[in-house]
């Protein structure tokens, strides 16, 4: 069992799961938001939000709506973090965030692939060059333009007009279309869906000659676990409302920093059992957290609920980036923290039967 | 507690029954009809036909490739009305539970999943755990697997193969195996554009031909009642009937399963090199009585065609109506979903909806060709009432193909082919055969013992009215459809085989992950206590 508080004072788990139900079921527009959770808590949440009409957000919706934003547009070419150690003979890294993935994506005893090819597009103002790697921009503003240039020279159209060098460009050109099976890696939370949209078109018109696929660094707390719930069992991604009764998914109308910025959400269910992290909001209205930890920790939340932390408490299912599918993880300090799933039955099962 | 269903028309070919009479439940099975009692309950079938509950053997409802075509599509699914009370979720547009609810309403009670990659197995049983209602189950899809492959390059023996194929199985909780263009997703990550039966995957040295003969042996030797489920190369291309033709006498004699043929029913006649071969394979299928296919019949309208066929679907991305897709190069096969629009008015795509039904009637034993669309690459399985419309009206026939593209029928024989399908064949077809196929000896029939899975219909003269919505649907003996609308929401099962092995193959794939992937195997098996819904084991037969 966890512990549970109302208002920053300890009280008995169950008095807390009651007033996070009385919370819920008199809210009008509730938030169920974070979603920092395994596959089960997600499920979970999805059910509860069907049954009182809340509205779906992950904390790392945004950059994750991103990469989505380019997939439903214009679709991808994609590849695992695990097949790309295995087969990539170039590497094109893209941003700050990939900086690191040329060490990770070695083979797995850990020496280098020999003969890969290694580019580095912005890796930041501080990145240092590596010898035999080839950098070219530092600042990831340059990115879109940068991207755009590539584009071009690889389908062997000019970008003189685009005020950037034009050797490094070419040279990089060359490199890629000489690649038999190239990955380019990149984070959303370095560029922005027109540039995405950009690379993997890159990606794309490298396919006509040779083999090339890419793939996003995902983001934490289990968000592409609880993209792929969130999938089959509404249709749709995070930022998805049940304020009709059915799944309505929309990316500006259910973000929940703007839906709590205009005060239409009234209350806010808050999960973060990964990491005790409290909800960005302040002053604002009634807040229920779920969140691994104590009150303090999850900002002195109106109802604060100990949970489980996932794959460490209990059992999780989650995603797993090197393999990009979802995976069983076994507990590794076994506790009877109320993991995440259960919590939210035990509210379930506490709301008045016309909420249910 | 002893249910009746009385006074309908009892159609069940394994037992040649087909008459009017009652059905006994009790426990969730059938029973004979007890002497002097009476029922608990009572439901009035007279004027109805009475059916076990269908059997879907391939149908693309769950996992990583699924999902990545519902978030691919949004604009494809969007949720029309508010839920019934009755079943959480069964409203969104394109969900788990909505599929579950769709199936059920049309009586079928038992889906085969069938391109479950072993890494995908889990997010598979995750989706598959909330379908609801329906029992499931899945095809693990081996032969673009490094492990295989390096088996085969290494000349390690049948035996090896066995013990390796067992374990997949186990570890995925699979009912059985499948091979997808067997080598030509590896062959197209080094680049291979094009790839047949006797071509070689570089790296390996190893043909199409050999990896697929290898698992039939495998798959036959283990005694798994499905036997190889296979998706030929080649498939959609013109001259593909070739491929099937060269795999169909491959199998020499042992059992196997040729899945969605209609895709490979394609000649090069005509003015534009593109015409119908169904023909021609319904007759080599018809003299290989170890042969069994299903259609992938394809039907008009948008649909969205999901595959582990990556070099396929890498090579149509061009043609994706709308134009977008995702082409994943995963570990083994990899996937590909591309949507596609099937026109009416489109010459390709009129051969294709003609060269399927052809093979549903030319194809003369209902025991060895089943239904399909390759849900949803040919149709989505919406659409199952309205094929079987079709295969039992040929007037119905005529006026369809009286609205397509004449250029279109004349390089196909089905404006000639008058046969028309029984409520008997249907049932052989749908239930009983299907049955058979996956070795599931208690469904598919009405008999006593059998799990009391059932479907009512109103005796329609529109066919396809009668089998969109069933008067009554039970499931394991509950009530969970009525008047077309369900009205019980329960969870199924996934039926799964495990074959015996040599443990020694456990510890050799541990430390294959250890060292290929620098992990624990663990991760990719199915645990029971992780997926919430119950499994059932299907007996092997050796």
């Amino acid at each position: 069992m966890g512990r549970a508080w109302i208002g920053g004072k300890l009280v008995e788990l169950e008095r807390a799961l009651a007033e996070a139900a009385r919370l819920l079921a008199a809210s009008r527009c509730p938030l169920i938001a974070g979603l920092g959770t395994d596959v089960a808590g997600a499920r979970a949440a999805i059910r509860l939000a069907e049954r009182i009409g809340a509205i779906l957000d992950h904390a790392n919706s945004d950059v994750l709506l991103r990469d989505l934003a380019v997939l439903r547009e214009a679709g991808m070419m994609l590849t695992t973090p695990n097949e790309a150690r295995l087969r990539a003979d170039a590497l094109l890294l893209v941003g700050p965030t990939p900086a690191a993935m040329a060490t990770e994506l070695a083979s797995a005893k850990g020496e280098a692939h020999p003969g890969r090819k290694i580019v580095r597009l912005c890796p930041g103002r501080a990145a240092t060059s590596v010898p035999g790697e080839t950098t070219v921009g530092r600042d990831p503003a340059q990115l879109p333009t940068l991207l755009a240039a590539l584009r071009a020279r690889v389908a062997g159209r000019p970008a003189g007009k685009l005020g950037v060098p034009a050797q490094p460009i070419e040279d990089v050109a060359t490199q890629l279309k000489a690649a038999r099976f190239g990955v380019a890696v990149w984070s959303a939370a370095d560029l922005d869906p027109l540039a995405i949209e950009m690379l993997c078109g890159i990606v794309t018109d490298l396919n006509a000659q040779t083999r090339f696929n890419g793939f996003s660094v995902t983001p934490g707390d289990n968000a592409v676990g609880v993209l792929q719930a969130c999938g089959w069992m509404t249709g749709f991604p995070m930022r998805t409302g049940f304020g009709r009764g059915y799944p309505e998914h929309d990316p500006w109308r259910f973000d929940g920093d703007r839906m709590m910025a205009s005060r239409e959400a009234d209350c806010v269910l808050w999960i973060s059992a990964y990491a005790p992290a409290a909800s960005p909001w302040r002053d604002g209205p009634p807040v229920i957290a779920l969140t691994s930890g104590d009150a303090a920790r999850a900002g002195h939340p109106d109802v604060q609920i100990e949970v489980g932390r996932p794959g460490v408490d209990h059992d999780s299912i989650e995603h797993c980036a090197a393999l990009g599918t979802l995976v069983a993880v076994a507990a590794t300090q076994r506790s009877e923290t109320l993991p995440v799933a259960d919590a939210l039955g035990r509210i379930v099962a506490a709301l008045p039967e016309a909420a249910r | 507690m002893r249910t009746r269903i009385a006074g309908g028309r009892v159609i069940d070919p394994v037992h040649a029954r087909d008459a009017v009479g009652d059905l006994w439940i009790s426990d969730g099975h059938i029973i004979d009809a007890p002497p002097g009692t009476a029922a608990d309950e009572t439901y009035d079938a007279a004027g109805k036909i009475v059916m076990a509950g269908a059997i879907d053997i391939h149908s693309h409802i769950a996992g990583w490739n699924v999902n990545t075509a519902r978030l691919l599509l949004p604009e494809f699914h969007r949720a029309a009305a508010s839920r019934p009370a009755a079943t959480p979720l069964s409203n969104a547009g394109w969900s788990t539970f909505a599929t579950g609810c769709l199936y059920a309403q049309m009586g079928f009670t038992t889906v085969v999943e069938p391109a479950v990659l072993p890494h995908y197995a889990l997010h598979a049983h995750l989706e598959l755990a909330d379908i609801p209602i329906i029992d499931k189950a899945t095809l693990t899809v081996l032969g673009n697997d490094d492990f295989l492959l390096g088996m085969m390059r290494e000349r390690e023996g049948d035996a090896a193969v066995q013990d390796y194929v067992a374990w997949t199985l186990e570890a995925t909780r699979s009912l059985g195996v499948k091979v997808v263009n067997a080598g030509g997703s590896l062959a197209l990550k080094a680049n291979v554009r094009q790839f047949g039966f006797d071509d070689m995957v570089p790296q390996y040295g190893v043909s199409s031909r050999a990896i697929v003969k290898t698992l039939q042996r495998a798959t036959h030797a283990l005694g798994v009642p499905h036997p190889l489920h296979v998706h030929c190369n080649n498939l959609g291309m013109a001259g593909s009937d070739a491929t099937a033709l060269t795999t169909i006498a491959a199998a020499e004699g042992l059992p196997l399963h040729l899945a969605h043929l209609q895709f490979y029913g394609y000649g090069k006649d005509g003015r534009r090199g593109f015409s119908s071969a169904a023909p021609r394979l319904a007759e080599a299928v018809n003299g290989a009585r170890n042969v069994t296919i299903d259609v992938g019949q394809v039907m008009f309208g948008q649909t969205v065609t999901i595959s582990l066929d990556t070099l396929r679907q890498f090579n149509s991305r061009q043609h994706a109506r709308p134009r977008k897709w995702v082409i994943l190069e995963g570990d083994a096969n990899g996937a590909g979903i591309v949507p596609y629009d099937y026109r009416a008015s489109d010459f390709y795509n009129a051969v294709q909806w003609a060269a399927g039904l052809e093979l549903f009637l030319l194809i003369d034993d209902p025991w060895r060709v089943f239904f399909t669309t390759d849900h949803p690459n040919g149709a989505p399985f919406t659409t199952y009432p309205d094929i079987f419309a079709l295969l039992m009206d040929r007037d119905l026939r005529a006026r369809q193909i009286a609205a397509l593209p004449p250029e279109a029928m004349a390089v196909t024989t089905l404006p000639a082919i008058t046969r028309e399908y029984s409520l008997s064949e249907i049932a052989t077809m749908t239930r009983a055969a299907p049955a058979r196929l996956l070795g599931l000896t208690d469904r598919g029939h009405l008999g006593p013992g059998a799990v009391a899975d059932i479907a009512v219909y109103a005796d329609e003269r529109d066919r396809a009215k009668m089998f969109r919505a069933a008067a009554l649907v039970f499931k394991d003996g509950e009530l969970v459809v009525r008047d077309g609308a369900v009205t019980h929401c329960r969870s199924g099962r996934a039926l799964t085989v495990r074959p015996e092995r040599d443990r020694a193959i456990d510890r050799r794939m541990t430390g294959y992950y250890e060292e290929r992937y620098g992990l624990s195997d663990t991760f990719l098996k199915v645990p029971e206590h992780a997926v919430g819904q119950p499994f059932g084991l299907v007996p092997c037969v050796r």
